[in-house]
């Protein structure tokens, strides 16, 4: 178990720049996740990290030691990759127990490690088999074990999901959080899946072309956005935002639909240049929760059952917002009806930089 | 069980037939029949020397007999044994160094690769030709290097035995390592690069790795390309008939320059093709060992 930090690292391919100034700390025992769209960097990141990929500019911390220049092999972590990258020829015994061999470990300690892991990760019965025998959960087993077994200081998951179909995604995703919650250790977990991120994740780094847009806890990056883009990639659905005015000290969306401000976040919209309105599905409301909650009328645009719930996308002011309503909804679309929305839970945004208003 | 059982319907089954018949039919002409024609004819006492109306005597096994008493026979037998034996391993070392030269992330790549197929595209008997000249005791490029190098004496490569040999076995060797090279290629292409980095994290150092991941994940195409190579070794003709001619005396003569006197130059085709099917039973041997090999380890 150690803690990482990541001081202004830059990442350069020629002329062009995939990350610059880039720093970031993750504490012992942390589960931290860098979530991102395709092409963000998050897994240009982890791969510095793991001495992978070359670092451009900055330095890489392991345990309090600059790891800039020592090689993959001499950074103690383990790095479980998307495609498991087990070794096709060797037996699971043999995959897991290779880097132990590696470093020379006594047969009987490599017997009891890799027994245990292979008991922690139920696949004592796989052992003898090769790779290809396998299914793509025990696979991805496999390549846990194979990072477990080596005991590192920091565990590498570079999207290890992506490869498993929705049911053995969500078993897998339960399994990789019960085994950090067992083991404790210092995880950085790569994923463009937020969903993913949220559920795992004791921080979140949300990131976008090379830049960290937000550092935080799940609850912060769903609750407290720094950005927009960051409202936008969370949540499913996500944030819904609009452009908006200020009038009279209240948040105006068109077609007389308007929020009043708190006067502490109105003297902050007013200094910005251009403003956008941003509500959580769930913050859209049938009935008045609390005394301030603004009413606003809708027109029913979409209807979405999921069983559980109904998604319901509505046209209030100019703009269409999705509300999370409760299954029981039976209004057809094109009805009208008032809904409510709290407006302590209002999102306003920098229209310009994005940047959340608060 | 007979695959065409899977057809119920007998209308289906003569439709499936008929639609294999034509493959059938062209692989017993061109492999079936001439191999069978091979054996046929070593039964026979067989010379197309004895002028006209001399006919084929069946002679039973008495050419096999003849042919395992044939000291020509062994001696050709065992000069193509060590051939194989030399080259094979040879063009597996060097190919596999080249391939993993010209697997090395180059800038541009072609030319490394144009000069890999270099030596595969030239006919056989052209390199034949050309080493004979490098090798040559007055004009060749080897002495003349060797002389530079400050050895005096120029050695007569093709006129001794041994030194033949050698030559020839290099020139096989040069020849053949650009197959071997690239199958190998094509092999080190299809490792997924994450294995590498598997093995970095697990603490694999490069010569680790090489034997570790690079060794056994090409072992399926190596294993390919020794059946091609051990194969065309044992056949092995072109090379040391255009440099040597299987001398001096027939040291370098190799069972099908045997085959090929015999046949062509003797017209004895009966004995000729008694050695060709011993030549054909070895190779089916071999190929055997490497198949068995290979559905071992997979």
């Amino acid at each position: 178990m150690a803690n990482v930090e990541l001081r202004n690292v830059a990442k350069r391919y020629g002329a062009v720049s995939v990350i610059e100034d880039f720093s970031l700390e993750i504490r012992h025992g942390e589960f931290v996740v860098f979530v991102g769209p395709s092409g963000c960097g998050k897994s240009t990141l982890l791969r510095m990290i793991a001495g992978l990929e070359e670092i451009s500019g900055g330095e890489v911390l392991i345990d309090g030691q600059v790891v800039n220049d020592r090689p993959p092999r001499s950074r103690d972590i383990a790095m479980v990759f998307q495609d498991y990258a087990l070794y096709p020829h060797k037996n699971l015994y043999d995959n897991m127990a290779f880097g132990l061999r590696l470093r020379r470990t006594p047969e009987a300690e490599i017997k009891q490690r890799v027994g245990d892991a292979a008991e922690l990760l139920k696949i004592s019965h796989l052992l003898g088999r090769k790779p290809r025998e396998l299914s793509g959960g025990q696979r991805q087993r496999v390549a846990i074990g194979r990072a477990i077994v080596r005991q590192p200081k920091v565990f590498l998951f570079d999207e290890p999901l992506s490869n498993l179909d929705a049911q053995l995604r969500n078993e897998m995703r339960a399994e990789i959080k019960r085994l950090h919650q067992r083991l404790g250790a210092t995880i950085i977990y790569v994923t463009h899946d937020q969903t993913e991120a949220m559920t795992l994740a004791d921080r979140i780094a949300v990131l976008s072309a090379g830049e960290k847009m937000q550092y935080d806890t799940p609850d912060g990056i769903y609750n407290r956005p720094a950005a927009t883009f960051v409202a936008g990639f969370t949540g499913a659905p996500p944030m819904g935002m609009s452009a908006c005015t200020l009038s009279d000290g209240d948040v105006d969306l068109g077609g007389g639909a308007r929020i009043r401000l708190a006067p502490a976040l109105l003297d902050r919209a007013r200094a910005s240049t251009g403003l956008k309105f941003g509500v959580r599905p769930e913050s859209i409301t049938l009935g008045p929760v609390g005394a301030d909650d603004a009413q606003l009328a809708a027109t029913v645009a979409l209807l979405e059952p999921l069983g559980s719930e109904t998604l319901v996308t509505l046209q209030i002011g100019a703009s269409e917002f999705v509300a999370r309503l409760p299954a029981t909804f039976r209004q057809p679309v094109g009805a009208a009806l008032n809904v409510y929305i709290d407006p302590a839970r209002i999102h306003l945004f920098d229209g310009a930089s994005g940047v959340a208003l608060r | 069980m007979n695959r065409l059982d899977r057809f119920t319907d007998p209308n289906e089954k003569l439709l499936a037939a008929l639609m294999l018949a034509p493959a059938f039919m062209l692989l017993a002409l061109i492999v079936v029949y001439p191999i069978g024609k091979l054996i046929w004819n070593s039964f026979f006492d067989l010379r197309l020397s004895g002028g006209a109306g001399t006919a084929a005597a069946f002679v039973g096994l008495r050419n096999y007999a003849d042919v395992l008493q044939d000291k020509d026979f062994w001696n050709a037998t065992r000069n193509t044994v060590l051939i194989t034996l030399i080259t094979v391993p040879g063009s597996l070392v060097v190919g596999l160094g080249l391939a993993l030269l010209s697997n090395l992330p180059f800038r541009r790549r072609w030319p490394v690769r144009l000069a890999l197929l270099l030596p595969w595209a030239l006919p056989l008997s052209f390199v034949g030709l050309i080493f004979a000249w490098f090798f040559h005791t007055d004009f060749g490029v080897v002495n003349d290097v060797l002389r530079r190098g400050g050895q005096a004496e120029s050695r007569m490569w093709l006129l001794s035995p041994n030194l033949a040999f050698a030559a020839i076995c290099a020139t096989v060797i040069w020849k053949t390592s650009s197959f071997m090279a690239l199958m190998l290629l094509a092999g080190l292409q299809m490792i997924p690069p994450s294995l590498y980095e598997a093995a970095e994290v697990d603490g694999a150092s490069r010569w680790q790795q090489f034997w570790q991941v690079t060794i056994p994940m090409l072992m399926p195409s190596i294993v390919v390309a020794l059946i091609f190579r051990t194969i065309a070794a044992l056949q092995t003709f072109d090379i040391p008939y255009t440099m040597t001619k299987g001398g001096p005396g027939n040291s370098t003569q190799t069972l099908a320059m045997l085959i090929h006197n015999t046949t062509i130059d003797y017209l004895d085709v009966g004995y000729g093709s008694t050695m060709a099917v011993c030549m054909f039973v070895l190779s089916l041997c071999v190929t055997a060992l490497y198949l068995r090999r290979m559905g071992r380890e997979q």
